[in-house]
């Protein structure tokens, strides 16, 4: 068996045997995709309090159609269908009646009944709430509010304030009301994928149903399982090729194998790890799915190239953080390294969500072709519905291929030279000069 | 036949030169022992032996070959620090480096080599539960295990206590008996003078001694007296021809300035005090070390 094998074979055991790696295959996708989950769980949990919402109508004209479009909503959503346990709040309309003169002292008074809760917000109708062409100003509606920017009630309360002011128009344009008694009823597109044809029966298929869920869901699981694989496998390179250099373990262990077969081994067992842990995930994840018998989203023509991209990714960005690795002498050198060493897997992280709502833009293109970021941003890309130009991944690999081959040269170089540099603290030119000089 | 041959070698760290057109000849089956100060070259010499550093200049053979890229499964090097990952068991750990070493039979090579050093209780144990001697006893073994003929021990004998040097150097010497090719580097004197066929020393990243100790020996003469006296150092001080006086409390050691006669220091000693001993003799390696690197070495260099 070649020495690097060895190396690895040792590497792997070393981790894989662990109590430390079971616990953190569990608990990785529990805290990466913590907020999902807790949303999950917890969406349900809701105040169930009623809320209480004084409107102060300058207008004069929707209070009173406001309090039975609240009475509507507490008819059908406050409480379970089946189990008739309450859901969600009531909403109460308190109609306030506007003062005249300055307001403020009337907006003092209602906010201090907020903050002694007596009242959960207030509204404002402008007086020339139904014509808003007219004057601007005097049409604006205002929520008040401790949480106003992200409050469900102002969520809700939009829409009843506006049907209401449609329908005063239209009665005002002599339209009755009776003879349309759909005029408000809203149709929403139905999101459905493109036809084709069916190469097995020839025949034109029906266009699939598409929803957000399905959409998104892929795609960024995909993508976070990438970085996870790459956190467990390239990521603890630098503090395992730190702690083995200050241990003088490298230096045994140079006695015996060349520093290249020793950086590859040291590779090829992270490769290993996260290869193990991505096909735990992605069996017990299609099985789960399946189960849930929501196995057509899983995107399994992307699948194979997902484990070549933990393969390049782990190879790449491994050979980038032992290097720096071999250049510490201790955790504290190691630490003010880590950030830039995650730099290359932060970056894709960060524009996710830009390449995942518009795969196909020239931006998203650009930097899924930049071998760094290939393995997370071209298999977000290939993820989605939209997929990618068949070129596309092949030109990416070409990259990624040929950058890894670029930094495992560059990195066997800088091992070998810092590995056995101890007492110097790293320094950016002297990697720099290793990588150059070897 | 020698297992290494090194010609002018030399190697550099930046502007400090660590090794300075260096030659030296290991024969086959020796024990060569490697002395020197701190931060002379030896290390640094081990480690191109090792092929772990390259030389900037020079040749180095072993084996009859020059190992530029290659690295030899039949040598083991036991380096200064200690490294053994200490998370894993002891007979994992020794099976581990004897593999990387492509050694045979190592499940019954680990079992010999741990009855003999006594560490058999503690196969199943992990690394970082021994002592710093048992550590020490567990390096020596994943240096042996896969039975090198070159063994390269970089200060094998620092931190073990009296009863752990004695089973270590009885292992060397009986690695030397079984034809195996042994270097040590040392700060132990005593320990080169016993043990080692040749010596070495380096200082300064060049070779100012290299020899048996016969022969390192023969280069200074006699010119050592070792004495005991009735009253000691005090009745030795101010006597014509001597270069100076060594205190070893129950015992003296008067070095001979070039042209006098110890007959001549003797008759003035008795004179003095009641001599109980004399010996005339060669200097020890000691201090010959001490005549090289010590202070008064420096001196002389530096004026």
């Amino acid at each position: 068996m070649p020495k690097s094998l060895k190396v690895a074979l040792r590497e792997y055991k070393a981790t894989v045997r662990t109590k430390g790696f079971i616990i953190g295959l569990v608990l990785a996708p529990v805290v990466m995709g913590g907020g999902g989950i807790a949303f999950a769980i917890f969406e349900n949990r809701v105040d169930t309090r009623d809320k209480t919402i004084a409107v102060v109508d300058r207008s004069g004209l929707v209070g009173d159609m406001l309090v039975d479009a609240a009475e509507r909503r507490n008819a059908t959503a406050v409480f379970h269908e089946e189990t008739g346990e309450k859901i969600r709040p009531r909403y109460v309309i308190e109609l306030a009646s506007p003062v005249e003169g300055d307001p403020n002292p009337q907006r003092l008074a209602l906010s201090n009944r907020v903050r002694s809760r007596e009242i959960h917000a207030f509204v404002e109708i402008g007086a020339g709430a139904l014509h808003p062409r007219e004057d601007p100003a005097a049409a604006r509606v205002s929520y008040y509010g401790e949480n106003a920017a992200i409050d469900d009630v102002r969520s809700w309360i939009g829409r009843p304030i506006n049907d209401a002011l449609r329908q005063l128009r239209l009665t005002e344009a002599e339209v009755d009301l009776s003879t349309v008694t759909d005029l408000f009823d809203y149709l929403s597109p139905e999101p459905l994928g493109l036809v084709s044809v069916d190469p097995e029966t020839g025949e034109i298929s029906d266009a699939r149903r598409i929803n957000e869920v399905a959409v998104l869901l892929p795609p960024i699981v995909l993508m976070m399982l990438m970085f996870l694989m790459v956190m467990m496998g390239a990521a603890p390179l630098l503090n395992s090729v730190m702690e083995e250099k200050s241990q003088r373990i490298a230096e045994v262990m140079l006695g015996s194998v060349r520093p290249f077969e020793f950086m590859m081994g040291k590779l090829i067992g992270s490769v290993s790890i996260s290869l193990t842990a991505a096909a735990v995930y992605l069996v017990i994840g299609i099985a789960v799915v399946s189960r849930l018998e929501m196995g057509q989203y899983v995107p399994v023509d992307v699948l194979p190239w997902f484990f070549v991209y933990v393969v390049a990714a782990v190879f790449m960005i491994g050979a980038l953080q032992a290097a720096l690795g071999s250049a510490c002498n201790d955790a504290s050198e190691a630490q003010s390294l880590a950030f830039p060493a995650m730099v290359p897997i932060m970056i894709p992280m960060f524009v996710m969500m830009p390449v995942l709502m518009q795969p196909q833009s020239a931006f998203s293109t650009g930097l899924s072709l930049f071998p760094l970021f290939t393995p997370f941003l071209m298999l977000l890309r290939q993820s989605t519905e939209a997929g990618v130009p068949v070129w596309q991944p092949w030109v990416g690999l070409t990259g990624v291929v040929l950058v890894t081959a670029l930094f495992v040269w560059v990195g066997g170089r800088v091992f070998r030279v810092g590995l056995l540099m101890q007492g110097t603290p790293p320094k950016f030119s002297s990697i720099m000069r290793w990588a150059v000089r070897g | 036949m020698n297992t290494v041959e090194i010609q002018n070698v030399t190697k550099t760290f930046g502007k400090q030169v660590a090794v300075d057109d260096l030659s030296l000849e290991v024969p086959q089956g020796s024990v060569y022992g490697f002395i020197g100060p701190n931060g002379s070259g030896k290390t640094t010499t081990m480690r191109m032996i090792m092929n772990i550093l390259y030389a900037d200049s020079g040749t180095i053979k072993v084996f009859g070959d020059r190992l530029v890229g290659t690295c030899t499964d039949r040598i083991g090097y036991m380096p200064e620090e200690r490294g053994l990952y200490k998370r894993m068991r002891v007979r994992e750990v020794l099976e581990f480096y004897g593999e990387l070493k492509n050694g045979r039979n190592l499940r019954t090579e680990v079992d010999g080599w741990l009855e003999r050093l006594d560490l058999s209780d503690w196969a199943n144990k992990k690394i970082d539960t021994l002592s710093k001697g048992m550590t020490q006893k567990a390096q020596f073994i994943a240096t042996v295990v896969s039975r090198p003929e070159l063994v390269i021990l970089d200060e094998p004998f620092t931190g073990l206590d009296p009863v752990n040097v004695d089973v270590i150097r009885e292992e060397v010497l009986s690695l030397r008996s079984n034809g195996t090719t042994v270097i040590l580097s040392t700060h132990d004197m005593s320990v080169a003078e016993k043990m080692c066929d040749f010596i070495f020393m380096i200082f300064k990243g060049k070779k100012v001694l290299d020899g048996t100790l016969a022969s390192i020996q023969n280069q200074y003469g006699s010119d050592t007296i070792r004495i005991r006296t009735e009253n000691g150092t005090p009745a030795l001080e101010g006597i014509a021809g001597v270069e100076k006086i060594t205190d070893f409390g129950q015992l003296q050691e008067l070095r001979v300035a070039g042209n006098h006669d110890p007959q001549e220091i003797l008759a003035q000693v008795m004179s003095r005090t009641r001599v109980t001993s004399f010996e005339l003799a060669r200097p020890s390696l000691h201090d010959i070390f001490v005549r090289i690197a010590g202070p008064e070495a420096e001196e002389v260099h530096d004026a």
